[in-house]
């Protein structure tokens, strides 16, 4: 039998995927990156292990969506689609995969129709399998995704979120799947999605016999988190119920609460007589032997608190918000509340409002509905716009309950069910003017932006166009390994750093002396291919200094333009031509300055009063300081 | 006792005149102002005496010189360019205590840095002129007789400050309302530069090359020349770029102009090195602008094409030498280029970058490379003085060699802490024009693209800002 590749169309990966005697491995390295290194595993890292993990003979690479384009621009400066583009250089044959929320896309709120279109053709140019999910499991959150994953020719991969609790029935899930069906068709791959790695091997083994039994056909897909320790019993009960693809993860890397190792997944399930088609063993193990010496400079992301947390059974949060949740409680000072939220507060928020799926976006509502009913002391009291939005039937109904009325009573005051009548239904949202945006951009950046920058623009402006920004002055900067990129306490005095730059020319930069001057100037001096070179550190901004604003030669023209005239030059005033109250007329010199050698006579632009006079004869001036200020005549 | 000879001056003058003093075997005594404590001339000077805090003040303070001369027992003086250079009461200052004066007696100095007094000289030589007025009486009077000379001759006209020089106390007059508006000025300023209030007017010519000869003099009147500079290239009539000898001029003219300025030199009775300048216009008239009567920054180009130390000769002549070779001796050989290589901002106008330290400063040398400079790497460039770091002088035996020779030079200069006028330079060298040797005093006015410059930042270089960021501010901020 022939491996899976991108050399397959969807109708040949099904076929193959449905004569397989055994199971394929999905290696979920971006999931693993945002539940254990909050989501920093940079691209050069990846493409150390890319070429083994290429003949390693996945079913396919978890590589981008969730949080990670989001970070990608954020904080690793990489462009979401140059990262794919790279990779795929370096795998040819592995089919590349992504998380996408539905609506949400790789963000946190409801995007036009329009712009999830357009993201997903230009992502789907890169990406070969598409999971996509829905936190209130609210099937038509999906259509728009699925629709333009089919018309792009690549393989839809709908997930039924899954948790515990009396409503979470096989009964419910296999009505789930036929919703889901009605729309996909059944050329497919179904994802069992449990995020917080939660119930036993038994519930997930039932689970899946129980969705075999109803769809025979239909290829299964494993995905669990490892943050109870157990996610191995949870693949080993799937695969032996029928479950067809399995998520796991290098060992070099695992942690706590992202997908477990996958060379125990393969010995596991082999004692069982299953086998790992396609997997060649060795390129696994050498994957991780490659990047093992990488993981020290990524310590600095890992969670707070480390070690597997079986209470993730109560709590329910995702594996993929774990580092994030307990980020915030350390940098908010409150770990010591942990307990009381993740096995009170949080739970007992769940239950109240509806034990729907705890999955980005409404993981998040339901950690900062339990963090602030516990720091500010008054459940409720202070919800969020997304809380009123979930409780208004913005996201999608309610799968199995609505919350008590006391709590829409606690959101919106005593008139809730005229607001609920009023603004309740799922959140409509215009189309954007693409062409507008694309305009917008074009200006922030001052330049044509590609398809794709407009498409990371459309997802998060701001960031995209500071990320642009970066770009531009920094260069490449992907090429940097973990030890430089993400280097803390600064480097060592002559100090070699050889990297190459994104065409392959080598680089090395040796670190020299740093030098303070007397107003806190901080000069760095580098050798860079052997030349010397020095950047220069304005002193840190101490709090409540006044910054001084330094204008361009432009703006000093245009504040003269509207009678507020100041220095075009450095220069000493040698004289001051006219006095407070007088009246001056285009072209009257006001004052004179002499820099050089050289008098300059300063001239008004404006006819008007002069109603104030900043410098004084013998004053030295930097560009931009105050002369007088001429109050304009009205026309 | 071996004989000093104190070298009134600084910077990168104070040093090449110092190595001339040393290698005749005189030792060579520096002044200096607190702001220069830090100056190189000091540290190579045999001696050196701190004249005063300054600024300038003390440099221009003819006591404290002469008193500093007397107290090292120094024989003679060299001036220098700028300040006490061209003043009559210091060269007759020196007379008066016994100290031999670098440069022209008192008096020819006095009657030569007059201008009014130098043009009528030249006019009764027969050196052509420029049209111009006498001094202008003060007031009103002065202003009528200025327009009148306007009605006669048209605008535009140079205002020149009586006692002016090297490009100080110049007005370009465009009309009438500027004539109005920068009379007085001009006069206030002449009073506050040169103590004198004197100026006066001459007809512009429109877009001339500035041609000048060095011209050297012994004290028997033998005069020679050592061929023509072109010194067209200047912002504010101050020189940026010097050029021996002056290039696509034609021999026969070039030999009639050198001729002039001999027959200029002796008419004023001349002694010592000098410089004689033209204005060269378009139809090959020229026309007498000026005898400086002293050593010229641009000195270094004619010595590189003629092999003729200048200094070296002028403190010979000032110690009662005679020229020891006749103009036949003199070949001018190749071509010479001189860069002024100042911390100053061309994209804004030029200005002084002074008070910033030279964080790297890395010179180019090699073939036919000359360098005259005074500060170093660390070195801080003092506000109060001019903004001159270093002169790059290159020699080539054709004009293209010259000009690539330059170029390489440029090149390799790196100076970083201040922003230098190398940047422009590099666009100059490449300019078609000047590739050409087509130039006049227009060429900056007319070739604003070579202020368009940005350093373009090589990969290696935004990702080497990127570690210097990450290693000063200890983490990676763009990744926290």
């Amino acid at each position: 039998m022939t491996r899976i590749t991108t050399a397959m169309n969807p109708a040949q990966v099904l076929d193959t995927l449905h004569r397989a005697d055994g199971y394929f491995i999905t290696n979920t390295a971006r999931d693993m990156s945002q539940s254990d290194y909050k989501n920093r595993i940079l691209l050069h890292t990846d493409l150390l292990a890319a070429p083994s993990r290429d003949a390693a003979g996945y079913f396919s690479l978890e590589i981008t969506g969730g949080a990670s384009v989001h970070v990608d621009i954020l904080r690793k400066q990489v462009d979401p689609f140059l990262k794919l583009k790279l990779l795929r250089e370096q795998m040819p044959d592995t089919l590349f995969q992504t998380l996408c929320r539905g609506v949400n896309l790789f963000g946190y709120r409801p995007y036009p129709q329009n712009v999830i279109r357009l993201t997903v053709r230009e992502f789907a140019k890169y990406v070969d399998v598409w999971r996509t999910f829905d936190f209130m499991n609210h099937v038509p959150n999906m259509q728009a995704v699925f629709e333009e994953v089919a018309k792009a020719g690549k393989i839809n991969e709908p997930s039924i979120c899954f948790s515990t609790g009396p409503e979470h029935t096989d009964q419910f899930y296999v009505a789930k799947v036929k919703e889901i069906m009605a729309v996909t068709g059944d050329e497919i791959i179904l994802c069992i999605k449990n995020h917080g790695g939660l119930g036993t091997p038994k519930r997930i083994g039932d689970l899946v016999d129980a969705i075999k039994q109803a769809y025979p056909e239909l290829i299964i897909h494993y995905h669990g988190h490892n943050t109870d320790g157990n996610d191995i019993g949870r693949i080993t009960a799937a695969v032996l119920n029928g479950a067809t693809i399995v998520d796991a993860s290098d060992h070099a890397f695992n942690g706590f609460y992202g997908p477990p190792p996958i060379l125990s997944v393969i010995q596991t399930l082999k004692d069982y007589g299953k086998t790992a088609i396609d997997i060649n063993e060795d390129a696994v193990i050498e994957t991780s032997e490659t990047i093992h010496d990488q993981r020290p400079y990524y310590e600095q992301f890992e969670a707070q608190i480390k070690g597997f947390l079986p209470t993730v059974q109560i709590h329910k949060l995702p594996g993929g918000a774990m580092g994030s949740s307990l980020e915030q409680a350390a940098k908010g000072g409150f770990l010591n509340k942990m307990p009381d939220i993740l096995h009170h507060e949080l739970p007992r928020v769940q239950k109240e409002l509806g034990n729907w799926w705890s999955v980005t976006p409404g993981s998040q509502i339901l950690w900062t509905t339990a963090v602030g009913n516990v720091l500010d002391g008054e459940r409720y009291g202070n919800p969020s716009g997304d809380l009123k939005n979930l409780l208004l039937g913005k996201y999608g109904p309610f799968p199995f309950y609505s919350p008590a009325d006391w709590i829409y009573e606690k959101v919106f005051g005593p008139d809730w069910k005229e607001i609920l009548e009023k603004e309740g239904g799922i959140l409509e949202i215009e189309d954007m003017d693409i062409d507008q945006e694309r305009r917008t951009l074009a200006e922030r950046l001052g330049r044509e932006p590609t398809e794709q920058q407009l498409v990371t623009f459309l997802q998060h402006p701001n960031d995209a166009v500071e990320f642009f920004k970066f770009e531009e002055k920094f260069g490449k900067s992907y090429v940097l390994p973990p030890s430089i990129f993400l280097r803390r306490g600064g480097f060592a005095l002559g100090e070699t750093l050889v990297f190459q730059d994104h065409t392959g020319k080598e680089h090395l930069i040796e670190i020299g002396p740093e030098q303070q001057d007397k107003k806190g100037e901080t000069t760095i001096y580098l050798n860079v291919d052997h030349h010397q070179q020095i950047f220069v550190f304005a002193p840190e901004q101490q709090a409540g200094t006044k910054v001084k604003v330094s204008l361009s030669k432009e703006e000093i023209a245009g504040l003269a333009k509207a009678g507020d005239i100041r220095a075009g030059f450095s220069g000493n005033v040698c004289e001051i031509s006219v006095e407070a109250g007088q009246d001056v007329a285009v072209g009257d010199r006001v004052a004179i300055l002499e820099a050089m050698k050289m008098q300059t006579p300063v001239v008004s632009e404006v006819a008007g009063k002069v109603v104030k006079i900043s410098a004084k004869v013998g004053q030295a001036l930097q560009p931009g300081d105050k002369i007088l200020k001429i109050d304009p005549e009205k026309e | 006792m071996k004989t000093k000879i104190l070298v009134a001056n600084r910077g990168e003058i104070a040093i090449r005149i110092i190595r001339a003093i040393q290698e005749l075997k005189f030792e060579a005594v520096a002044i200096y102002e607190t702001p220069d404590h830090e100056s190189r001339h000091i540290r190579i000077a045999n001696e050196a005496v701190w004249i005063g805090d300054g600024p300038r003040a003390d440099y221009l303070n003819i006591d404290r010189v002469i008193k500093a001369a007397k107290r090292v027992g120094a024989t003679a003086i060299h001036p220098g360019y700028g300040f006490l250079a061209e003043n009559p009461a210091f060269a007759r200052a020196c007379e008066e205590a016994g100290i031999i004066f670098i440069g022209p007696p008192s008096d020819v100095v006095e009657k030569l840095g007059n201008k009014v007094t130098a043009r009528r000289i030249m006019a009764e030589a027969g050196i052509p002129m420029v049209p111009g007025t006498s001094n202008l009486p003060a007031g009103d009077a002065g202003l009528e007789e200025a327009r009148a000379f306007a009605r006669r001759y048209g605008y535009p006209l140079m205002l020149k400050a009586t006692a002016g020089g090297g490009g100080r106390g110049i007005r370009r007059i465009e009309n009438e309302t500027e004539l109005h508006e920068q009379y007085s000025i001009a006069r206030t300023e002449a009073l506050a530069a040169f103590n004198d209030d004197s100026v006066y007017i001459e007809k512009v010519v429109i877009n001339p090359k500035h041609v000048e000869v060095q011209i050297l003099a012994d004290a028997s009147g033998k005069t020679v020349h050592l061929g023509t500079r072109d010194c067209s290239i200047q912002r504010r009539n101050q020189k940026l770029v010097e050029i021996a000898p002056a290039f696509h001029l034609a021999p026969d003219l070039a030999e009639e102009i050198c001729q002039t300025a001999i027959k200029a030199g002796k008419a004023a009775a001349y002694f010592n090195a000098g410089t004689v300048e033209f204005l060269l216009d378009s139809d090959n008239n020229y026309y007498f602008m000026e005898i400086n009567t002293r050593l010229q920054v641009e000195h270094t180009v004619t010595e590189m094409i003629t092999g003729i130390d200048i200094v070296r000769t002028q403190i010979k002549l000032a110690l009662g030498k005679k020229l020891l070779f006749n103009q036949d001796d003199v070949k001018l050989r190749g071509h010479a280029i001189e860069m002024r290589i100042n911390a100053e901002d061309p994209q804004n106008n030029f200005m002084p970058e002074g008070g910033k330290t030279l964080s790297i400063y890395q010179s180019p040398g090699g073939y036919g490379v000359r360098l005259d400079g005074f500060c170093y790497q660390g070195f801080t460039v003092p506000e109060v003085y001019d903004s001159l770091l270093v002169k790059l002088t290159v020699f080539g035996w054709s004009w293209n060699e010259t000009v690539q020779r330059l170029k390489r030079c440029l090149d390799n200069f790196v100076i970083a802490g201040p922003k230098t006028t190398i940047p422009f330079y590099k666009n100059l060298v490449q300019e078609p024009d000047f590739q050409n040797g087509e130039f006049n005093t227009s060429y900056l006015d007319t070739h604003q693209q070579l202020f368009e410059y940005r350093e373009q930042k090589s990969e290696a270089s935004k990702l080497a800002r990127l570690i210097a960021e990450i290693h000063h501010k200890k983490q990676n901020i763009y990744a926290a």
